[in-house]
């Protein structure tokens, strides 16, 4: 079941980021260029069911991300000072879809105020059959996504 | 006549977005206001008056229910209208959100056409861009 819920998440993330960003993932592994910093991003959902989602990122992610939410080249200082908003807000709709997907659109769940923190280092993932995380490449960037019910 | 229109969403990038959509759908805008939360709202509608509000739901400080629900206790901001763009896709929030007094409900991600079709009626196009849409006007929400 965890697995399946982790499928659904990681179809949804693509397509938001597809029709939103115009970018596009793949499973072909990605290496992360020593020296990049990564962020994390947690949001929550409450109702009926409840579950928390966070999202793994470099911050040169979030800055490509930013640029093509905006319409906007990568070097405009517009796209770093928006980075972090940018992921916060894409996890807010990837939560939003994820609650549909999973628990239909009849009931009313609360979403969280997304939050996000940089690491002091990279990351730490399970990477094992059946594990709730799951690591796709973004434009030649590795990223992580996780799901997890809470009730 | 150009219509001015808030924007109440904690996300810059959305409003960026928002705006940006508005422009390129060929709406007759005028001054566009920005505000982070209902309560920034509140204090830009003291200064601007304008005629369409675009809001989100999910916000810190004062949501946009709670900011809906007082905008339509005041006299003065009752017959504001206001377009929800939420990432919320519950019948009974959407349901709701109708009996509040909501003009219409966009989901995000939507795409420009969507927000330009249930903003049309409020706004108008200008006039090189009406000569080129045929979309209808019903289905607000």
């Amino acid at each position: 079941m965890q697995q399946q819920q982790t499928a659904t998440l990681t179809t949804i993330f693509s397509e938001v980021l597809a029709n939103l960003a115009f970018m596009f993932s793949d499973d072909e592994p990605a290496e992360t260029p020593p020296g990049e910093v990564w962020l994390e991003t947690t949001i929550g959902y409450q109702g009926p069911k409840s579950g928390n989602l966070c999202f793994w990122c470099t911050r040169s992610f979030s800055v490509l991300l930013a640029a093509n939410l905006l319409g906007i080249d990568p070097d405009d200082a517009d796209a770093e000072s928006k980075a972090d908003d940018a992921v916060k807000e894409f996890m807010n709709i990837i939560c939003g879809q994820l609650v549909t997907a999973l628990h239909g659109a009849e009931e009313v769940f609360q979403l969280s105020i997304p939050e996000i923190r940089e690491l002091p280092e990279s990351p730490e993932l399970l990477d094992e059959p059946g594990a709730e995380e799951s690591t796709l490449s973004v434009e030649g960037q590795r990223v992580h996504l996780a799901y997890a019910p809470t009730d | 006549m150009s219509q001015d229109v808030l924007i109440v969403d904690d996300s810059a990038t959305i409003r960026r977005m928002v705006r940006k959509t508005m422009e390129m759908a060929g709406l007759d805008l005028g001054e566009v206001y920005e505000a982070s939360n209902g309560i920034e709202a509140l204090a830009q509608l003291a200064d601007h008056p304008v005629a369409v509000m675009i809001v989100d739901i999910n916000m810190p400080t004062m949501n946009g229910i709670q900011l809906l629900t007082r905008m339509k206790k005041n006299q003065r901001l009752k017959d504001i209208p206001i377009v929800i763009a939420s990432t919320e896709g519950s019948k009974k929030r959407i349901e709701q959100l109708e009996e509040f007094g909501a003009f219409g409900y966009v989901r995000k991600p939507f795409q420009p056409e969507q927000l330009r079709d249930v903003l049309k009626p409020l706004l108008g196009v200008k006039e090189h861009a009406a000569a080129t849409d045929g979309d209808t006007d019903d289905d607000l929400f």
